[in-house]
This record gives structure tokens, sequence and C-alpha cells, in this order.
């Protein structure tokens, strides 16, 4: 009877543990497959909110060209379809890097996308689209978060390989590879030194191919370079792949010109003094003289007059009680702006700002950061910017986690 | 001590059928999880290089190494570094059987797509399937064939009202450039002297080109020469007319067709560099007003007769005019179509053809009464003036209008093709490395 019991006893123990064990391993792998359907959920959820944003221009659809808060997120360009993008829809997005800039002036915070010295686009908060606001429009807010980056596909770099005969040497590269026989296109503006009120430029325009190695030198012996300031522009075109890049070279850069985007449905650019901006050494009024340059459809580049009665010239000055400039751009075409400005007649330089993203090709990264999240989800897609190569990239990973009882 | 058994026994059948459901229940590999979505990839891909149709042109010239070549770069260039690729090219042939599609060309930059690929698919059309229409060019056979479009930086317009001379500029160069040997942009009033003295720009033809003055009633000045006392300036009456009439005298020398294209023609001079402090009196700085002895000055220069300051006012007012019969007729053919009836203010009285021995070549609108509000002058000499005496704000379809209707360009219009005008591209996308 004693014998039984113990028996009944040990074989109840054992299947009991046992039976933990099993229901433990069973329970681990079910566990797992959940996990990876959440994951493989997240994934389909990310190809099709990049296709939403992508393949929408939003509401209304032209948003980007003016100064409404959309109903609506989209960044299509409402004058096509598939994936090509507007440079304006996207120049609106608030950026998740770049330092905010404060413009005591008035009063407002501004978005930074600012690609070195010289290359400014600063957006006011008041007029970009804020990350919370998108995640809401696309029905994502408090379950998913996102980061969607669109970067160009060509690069189009120049550094300079001599100074005096002046050689720029422009490099074209995709991926980490080099685009050999590319068509190169540039722009060559150069601001005259000497008398007068306001700076003057020279253009000059033309085009290259790359060699082998996907660069191309260009000499201009005309440039002085202690005494010249200049920008080169350079568009870089390949069986339907377009690239742009930009190199500036300035005299003076204590005092120098900031462009803010005041209003875009007006097009209206404020011409900011640096010193009342980044602060310095040495404040000192200065002189501008804007000039305004677009791509067009044969890949050369061409001057767009902007009238006088928008502010293509003036004086500014820093501190209180010297107020601000206004210029207005003059088309909706997308286009570099281009300001030169002189503090003396030795004193020179020139600053640049994008009119539409696509013109200096610079990146956008917009949304939230996805470095603490657990499990981040990509995709990817080619997109057309007004004909310039981007890729875009979303990053997605959601805000629920993925507890499972067990 | 059977019960024990019996347990063990659950328990080997238990790990039994953990050990099978774990063999069967695999779960995939972390890549499969949350792939990239190739398909899309492959697809935005493909739009992309075809974004200037550069992809319909490759696929139909599949003997061009050169072409593939950058194709393959391109590809290589835009795609991710883990993504490997397959390009195939089929030809479409429709027959009774259905469609059948033949592969015609390859390209690949490895030997497979890895464990798992994806494709997208993208439908080309021949140039041959669009009705395609070739105009042909302005001096192809000889005379002129270059066509200038003053886009000056340096100068101002005036009764261009609701329009930049930029902007007009860049709908003349897409309407008219087809039909030219040569469009040039000319960009300030410094290339506009070059033009003037007869030096080209870009290696064009200068002799016989067509001038289209943007700046509407007002005419960009070169500073120098061209504004000197003498040549420009007319001290006597501290008037630029000498200028218009220099001017009349250079589109008599080279043989030019200078084009106004609304209002009183070479009313205002304009120059933002020569005249930072002057304005029309109407606000606009950068110009000067000549008034009507501009109009005066250059039909004296061009017919070459010696100058002489004369302000009288020469334009009528008739009112309503209407597109003359063959311009009705060449809008239609050229497919262009500005408003039938239009409101002239500033037409040019038909005297100065005796005047001045200009002969009308093309009534862009019909005369009224003794006024001719849209017409080609030509000099019997040489040198010729397309006004358009109308108010702003100006339609330049009028002045692209009158200046075909003027040199009458044939269209060759394209046979439409059937055959071979489809091809398909298939671009399969595979990942490597990673798990």
């Amino acid at each position: 009877m004693a014998g039984s019991t113990i028996d009944h006893l040990v074989s109840v123990t054992v299947f009991l543990g046992a039976l933990m064990l099993f229901i433990g391993l069973f329970n681990q792998t079910i566990q797992t497959a959940i996990i990876y359907q959440h994951h493989r959920v997240l994934a389909v959820k990310c190809s099709d909110l990049l296709d939403n944003m992508l393949l929408n221009p939003g509401m209304p659809i032209d948003w980007g060209k003016s100064n409404v808060t959309p109903t609506g997120f989209g960044l299509q360009d409402p004058e096509f379809t598939q994936y090509r993008l507007s440079p304006f829809s996207l120049m609106r997005l608030q950026s998740a890097v770049g330092d905010t800039v404060y413009y005591p002036k008035t009063g407002q915070y501004y978005s930074n996308i600012t690609v070195g010295f010289g290359n400014f686009l600063l957006v006011p908060f008041t007029e970009a689209i804020n990350y919370s606001l998108a995640a809401r429009l696309l029905g994502i807010n408090g379950t998913y978060s996102f980061q969607l980056t669109v970067t160009p596909v060509v690069t189009v770099s120049i550094s300079k390989l001599q100074s005096n005969p002046l050689n720029l040497s422009v490099n074209v590269k995709g991926r980490g590879f080099p685009l050999p026989n590319a068509m190169v296109s540039y722009c060559f503006i150069t601001v005259k030194t000497g008398g007068g009120a306001y700076p003057s430029f020279t253009t000059d325009y033309g085009t290259v191919y790359t060699n082998a190695e996907g660069s191309a030198v260009l000499s201009f012996p005309s440039v002085d370079e202690d005494n010249d300031s200049y920008v080169l522009i350079a568009y870089a075109h390949l069986s339907g792949l377009i690239g742009v890049g930009y190199y500036e070279h300035v005299t003076h850069d204590e005092n120098y010109v900031v462009p803010f985007i005041s209003d875009f449905e007006e097009r209206t650019v404020i011409i900011a003094h640096s010193y009342d901006v980044h602060g310095g050494d040495n404040p000192a009024a200065i002189a501008y003289n804007a000039t305004f340059v677009l791509l067009t459809e044969d890949f050369t580049l061409r001057e767009v007059p902007m009238e006088n009665s928008t502010g293509k010239v003036g004086k500014i000055n820093y501190g209180e009680g010297k107020p601000y400039k206004t210029i207005t751009i003059p088309t909706y075409n997308p286009g570099i702006l281009v300001i030169t400005y002189k503090k003396s007649a030795v004193e020179t330089g020139v600053v640049l700002m994008p009119w539409g993203i696509s013109s200096l090709a610079f990146p956008v990264v917009f949304g939230d950061d996805p470095s603490s999240s657990d499990w981040v989800t990509t995709d990817l897609r080619q997109v057309i910017v007004n004909d310039i190569a981007y890729q875009a990239k979303l990053a997605l990973w959601s805000l629920e986690g993925y507890q499972v009882i067990g | 001590m059977m019960r024990t058994i019996e347990i063990l026994l659950v328990i080997i059948i238990i790990t039994s059928a953990f050990i099978i459901a774990s063999f069967y229940a695999v779960l995939p590999i972390p890549r499969r999880v949350s792939p990239i979505n190739l398909r899309r990839l492959a697809l935005t891909t493909l739009q992309t290089l075809d974004v200037d149709y550069d992809l319909s042109e490759i696929v139909f010239l599949p003997e061009n190494d050169t072409l593939w070549g950058q194709l393959q770069i391109a590809l290589s260039a835009c795609l991710p570094p883990n993504v490997v690729y397959n390009l195939t090219v089929y030809e479409v042939q429709s027959g009774s059987t259905g469609e059948l599609y033949l592969p015609i060309k390859s390209i690949s930059n490895a030997e497979s797509l890895g464990i798992g690929s994806d494709a997208a698919s993208y439908l080309v059309a021949s140039s041959n399937v669009t009705f395609r229409v070739v105009p042909e060019k302005i001096g192809e056979h000889g005379g002129g064939g270059t066509l200038y479009i003053l886009n000056c930086s340096d100068a101002n317009g005036w009764w261009i009202t609701g329009y930049t001379a930029h902007t007009l500029a860049e709908d003349l160069y897409n309407l008219l450039s087809p039909y030219f040997q040569i469009t040039i942009m000319v960009q300030n009033t410094t290339q506009l002297g070059q033009i003037l003295n007869g030096t080209s720009l870009q290696g064009e033809t200068v002799q016989g080109a067509v001038i289209i003055n943007t700046c509407g009633e007002a005419v960009p000045i070169p500073a120098g020469y061209y504004s000197s006392s003498g040549v420009g300036y007319d001290t006597g009456a501290g008037s630029y007319a000498l200028y218009c009439y220099t001017l009349g005298q250079k589109v008599r020398e080279h043989n030019f067709t200078w084009v106004s294209i609304v209002g009183y023609p070479l009313y205002y001079v304009c120059n933002t560099g020569l005249f930072p402090n002057q304005q029309n009196s109407w606000g606009i700085y950068g110009m000067k007003r000549v008034g009507a002895a501009g109009l005066n000055a250059f039909l004296k220069g061009l017919d070459n007769q010696s100058y002489s300051y004369d302000s009288g006012w020469i334009t009528g007012s008739p009112g309503v005019v209407y597109l003359s019969s063959d311009s009705m007729y060449y809008a239609n053919y050229y497919g262009i179509y500005p408003s039938p009836y239009q409101t002239a203010t500033r037409a040019l009285p038909s005297w100065i053809t005796s005047t001045y021995h200009l002969t009308v070549t093309t009534y862009v609108l019909n005369p009224v009464g003794g006024w001719i509000p849209g017409a080609v002058f030509r000099n019997t000499g040489s040198g010729s003036l397309f006004a358009l005496g109308l108010t702003r704000t100006p339609d330049i379809r009028l002045t692209v209008l009158g200046l075909l209707s003027d040199y009458k360009p044939r269209l060759y219009r394209s046979e439409y093709t059937a055959t071979g005008t489809s091809r398909l591209v298939v671009l399969q996308l595979g990942l490597v490395g990673g798990v």
C-alpha cells in the first residue's frame, strides 16, 4: 500500500514537473513566434506608411507652397504621379537634426537645415510642420513612431585643387560608386571687388564631362583667390540620375548675410545680419545683392532676374533699431537664391539658400529618434524631387511594446 | 512503480511531440521577418532611371554598349550595396495567340540573387509610338536661324504687367526654340552690346537673327559705347533717342528682326547699372523715358535716314482688333491659339510704310483704318520691325504666332509605327549578406 502511494506521489510530482517544463518550452516558442509576427506586421506597416507619405500630396494638395497647416500629410508633388516629391513640402518639414536658430528681431525660432557655412535653409517654426502633427495626420500617434530620411542618391563634391590659377575638382559619386562620363553643367558666380554701393557679380556657365574616376577639373584662371569671393554650383547627370553640388569661397566671413524663410505663400525671405543671429567679432554694416538661378530642362543653370521692387539690393546693419530686409523670390520654380555681400570694396562673400529642397540637394531628416527603440524596421524607395534623384528611407518602430504573458 | 514508468513514457511522448513540433515550427530568418520591400524598390529604381526617358532610350538600343555601361553604373550607384540586381529587357510581340515576351538583353552584377529576391516590371514605349512633329528649323536652308531672347538681369520691363521679363523669356524659349537653329537667352545688356557689334555669343550666326525684347515698352541699353554721347545719348535734346536710332541702324546692318511684344516700341531705355537712381516716372528704377522720339529715331535708323530728334506721337488707338485670316490659319497649323480679338492702343500708322520704305510681310492683326495694330515691317534695304501695338498685358502667343506666320517653318509629322514599340523591363533585386 505504502509502495503504491509513494509510486503515486513520485509519478504525480514528476508529471507536474514535466508538464510545467513543457509548458514553459512551448510558451517560449509561441512567444518568439508572436514577436516575429509583430515584427512582420511592423515591416508591412512601414512599407504601407512610406507609400502613404510618398504617393499622396496631402490636403490641401499645395500645402507646401502655402502657409496653411495641412489636414492630410503627404509629400507627393501634386503636379506629378508616382514617386515624385514636392521640393516645397519637404522644405516645410521641421528638421530633426541641426540646432534650432532664434532670431530676436522676429522673435521666432527657426528649423535649421544648414549645410556648412554659407548654405542656409532656415524655416520658422510657425510655418514648419512638426513631427507630432505629422504623426497625428498619419493616424499613428501613440502607436508607432517614425523617422523619415530623404537623401540625395548622387553626391557631387567639389574641392579645390589649386589656388593660383584656381582649379576646382568636381567629383560625382553614387552610393560609394564614381559616375564616369557624367555630364556636369555648372554656374560660377564671382563677386566683383571695387566701388559701388552694392556688390555686383559675374556669372559663367559651362558644361564638362567626368573622367573614368568620376571627376572633372574646372579651371578659372581669372579668379584671384585672395581677393575674390566666388561660388560654384554644379549639376551632374547620368542615365536619369541627377545630383547637385556647390563650393564657396569668401574673403570676409565676420559679417555676412543670413537668409530666413519668412512666408511660403508670398515667397518672401528675410535678410538678416549674421551678428544678430550668431554674434561674432567686429560687427559692421554690409551691403547685399541677391539673384536667383534655376536648373532648366536641358540641365543648364539660368539666372532669373529679380526686380528692384523685390528688394534684391540693400544694406543691413546689426543691433536694435536696425531692421532686417525682405526680398521676394520671383518664381515658384525651385532654384537657388544667391546673395552676394560686401563690407568694403575688398571684403566680400556669398551665401546660398535653396528655394525648394532639391536645388542644392539638401538632405531632410524628419521625425523622432530611433536610437533607443528595441526593434526598428526600415524600408526604402527611390524618389525624384524636381528631377534630382533622392532615396527616401523610413524607420518605424512600435510604441506599444510586445508584452507576452508566460 | 508502474505509474512512474507510465509518467516516464508520457514525458517521452511529450518530449517527442515538442521535438517534432519544433522541427516543423521553423521560425523565419530575421531578414524575412522585417524585409525591405524589394518589389517597390525595384519599381521606384526603374522610374528614377526613366525620369528623363533615358531608360526608354537605352532599352531600344541594345547594341549600344556605352549606354548600357552607363545604365549599369547608374543602377549600381542608386541601389544599396547589399542589393544585387538582374535587369532583363523583353521584346513584346502581339500575335493571334496572345502576347509573346522575348528576352533581348540582360545585365546583372551577381551570379545569383541570394536566397530571396523580388522583381518589378516596367513597360516602356519607343519614341516611335508617340505621334511626333518635327519642325523645320528657321535658317536651315541659309539666312539667319538665330533667335535672341532678351532676358537681361540688369534691365527692368514696363507694360508687361503681371509678368517679369524672365517669365516671358522662359515661355518664349519653350515655344520658339524648336523652330530656330539656335536660341540664346541674352543674360545682360553687355551681351546685347556684343550682338549689336555683330559678335556672336556662342558661335551662332548673328546676321539675320531675330531679337525679341521681353521688356515691353522699355528697351535694354548697354552701358559704355552704346550709351555714350553721340552714339546713344543726344546731348542737344537730352535724350537717349539716339540709342534707338543707333539700334535701328544696327538692325539694318545685321538684317535683324526686332520684336516689340507690347505697347509703344522703344518708349524707355533701361539699365539698372546705368540709371540706378532714375525711374520712369511710375516708380520703376533703372529706366529712363525716351518717349515717342525712340520709335521715330529707330525707324530713321532702320531706313538709313539721317538722325533728327522728333518727339511726335505717331501711334493710334483703334480699340478692338482681330486676328488676320492668315494668323487664324497659322494658329491652327502651329497649334497656338491666342484670343482672336485684342485691344490695340499703340497701333502704328500705315504711312510709315512709305515714309520709311517698309513692306508689311505679315499682318498678325487686321489693319483698322489707317492703323496697323500688329505686323512685321521689312525695310526694302535690310532689317525688320515686328511691332504689336496692343495694350498691356502682353500675350506672347501673339508674338510667337506672328514670327511663325512670317517665317512659316514647315512641320514634319512623323509616322506612327505599331511594331516593336513596347518593351518590358524587369528588374529583379536580391539581398546579399546578413541573415
